[in-house]
């Protein structure tokens, strides 16, 4: 009776140990995830990629909406501040800044910010360039920027990706 | 010794001592030997039976994990007629539970203050929606800036039926009714459109669910989840055998 409890006390602490890293890891790895797929694999890092209208092949990105466009930026703050701007829109429209570890540091819609979405990113550590009104401070070196223009039909979408040709994110 | 000596009991006797020592020596070596092997062959057998176990062990903590990630978001929420929404979504201060299940089924979802997410698995009488039944779902204006409802496929995309059907929201909605609508709006949920003024194909969506987004809530909707009167679900009708 002995050895087996002994060894269904292995089995156990062993699940839970990986059970647990798995929960604790995958938002880390989720996001790497999704950084590697907005980048391009990498290859495009601190730049605004605006996909097509999102249909029944989007991948990229779990649960996107079909009414919304979305153009990101997969960032990354090993060389310094990186700049963020959306230029204003007539509809709803939002920025929203994501660390690394998917947690979501900053949101503005376009009714906080009127005339559009103007702010930088900064790591840790990294002093905020002076003048800029809207600094984000990010916890993790690389992150997402996500900015969603709402877009329920064609016509709108055109719109918005008139209005997003103007969007920037760039290094400082 | 004089190997000359004419002493031959003597030679015999020594050869019989040699050869017993010499056998003795061989045993004791063979025991030696055998009980090596043997204590090798436990301690190998101990180190597979312990990596098999932790093996197991760790497959079981895999699967597990696996198995809460994907049980979508339908976990530690509040559960308002039927939808199910989470208060904490995108938060910082979420359980690490949480955190994996945002991840894995709404990363890059925004917090509570700009959306409100909930979502359904089920028709009004708490059974798994079906793919090849017909839903009607009928609601009236939401607490929000703008609002959509969206299916997605178990696998957290839109479903793959060509049939680029997959949403209301409420500017379309808004376009469809009538002023004496009073704001009301139905939409049905179905294989294939039929007659619906405004459709969402559930063609190839198997276990799917449906997603209702309000951007921009009023702060009492934010607040008190059941204040809000989200969308109703009815099944019109379903296959009496399932497809």
């Amino acid at each position: 009776m002995k050895p087996m409890i002994k060894s269904l006390m292995i089995v156990l602490v062993t699940a839970v140990v990986i059970h647990l890293a798995v929960i604790f890891s995958a938002p880390n790895l989720l996001m790497a995830v999704a950084f590697r797929r907005l980048s391009a694999e990498g290859k495009m890092v601190n730049q605004m990629i605006h996909p097509p209208r999102t249909t029944q092949a989007s991948r990229a990105i779990v649960r996107p909406s079909p009414d919304l466009a979305y153009s990101s930026c997969a960032y990354d703050l090993s060389r310094g501040p990186v700049r963020v701007k959306a230029s204003r829109a007539t509809d709803y429209m939002s920025v929203s800044v994501y660390a690394a570890n998917s947690d979501n540091i900053f949101a503005i819609n376009d009714r906080q910010a009127p005339d559009g979405v103007d702010l930088v990113i900064v790591g840790k550590g990294q002093a905020p360039p002076s003048g800029t009104a809207l600094v984000v401070q990010s916890p993790t070196q690389r992150g997402i920027v996500l900015e969603r223009r709402l877009a329920p039909s064609a016509e709108a979408f055109a719109e918005a990706e008139l209005a997003r040709k103007q969007d920037v994110c760039a290094p400082l | 010794m004089d190997a000359t000596a004419p002493c031959p009991l003597l030679n015999g006797r020594w050869v019989a001592y040699r050869w017993f020592t010499y056998k003795a020596l061989e045993r004791r070596r063979y025991d030696s030997l055998a009980r090596h092997v043997a204590e090798e062959g436990q301690s190998v057998r101990a180190a597979l039976k312990m990596g098999g176990l932790v093996l197991i062990g760790a497959g079981l903590g895999l699967v597990s994990a696996l198995a809460m990630l994907n049980q979508g978001m339908n976990i530690g929420k509040e559960t308002v007629q039927g939808w199910v929404g989470s208060h904490v979504s995108g938060d910082r201060t979420a359980d690490p539970y949480t955190r994996a299940l945002v991840a894995r089924a709404g990363l890059l979802a925004l917090t509570q203050a700009e959306t409100l997410y909930f979502n359904r698995t089920t028709n009004e009488a708490g059974k798994p929606l079906r793919a090849d039944c017909t839903y009607q779902l009928e609601g009236g204006p939401q607490p929000a800036r703008w609002w959509s409802v969206t299916i997605y496929a178990a696998d957290n995309y839109l479903p793959v039926n060509g049939d680029d059907a997959q949403s209301a929201d409420a500017t379309r909605m808004a376009a469809l009714t009538k002023p004496q609508d009073l704001g009301r709006w139905k939409v049905r949920v179905s294989p294939q459109k039929g007659d619906a003024t405004h459709w969402i194909s559930s063609k190839n969506a198997g276990d799917y669910a449906l997603t209702i987004r309000l951007y921009n809530p009023q702060d009492g909707a934010r607040n008190d989840f059941r204040s809000i009167a989200l969308p109703t679900i009815k099944t019109v009708s379903c296959p009496s055998v399932p497809a």
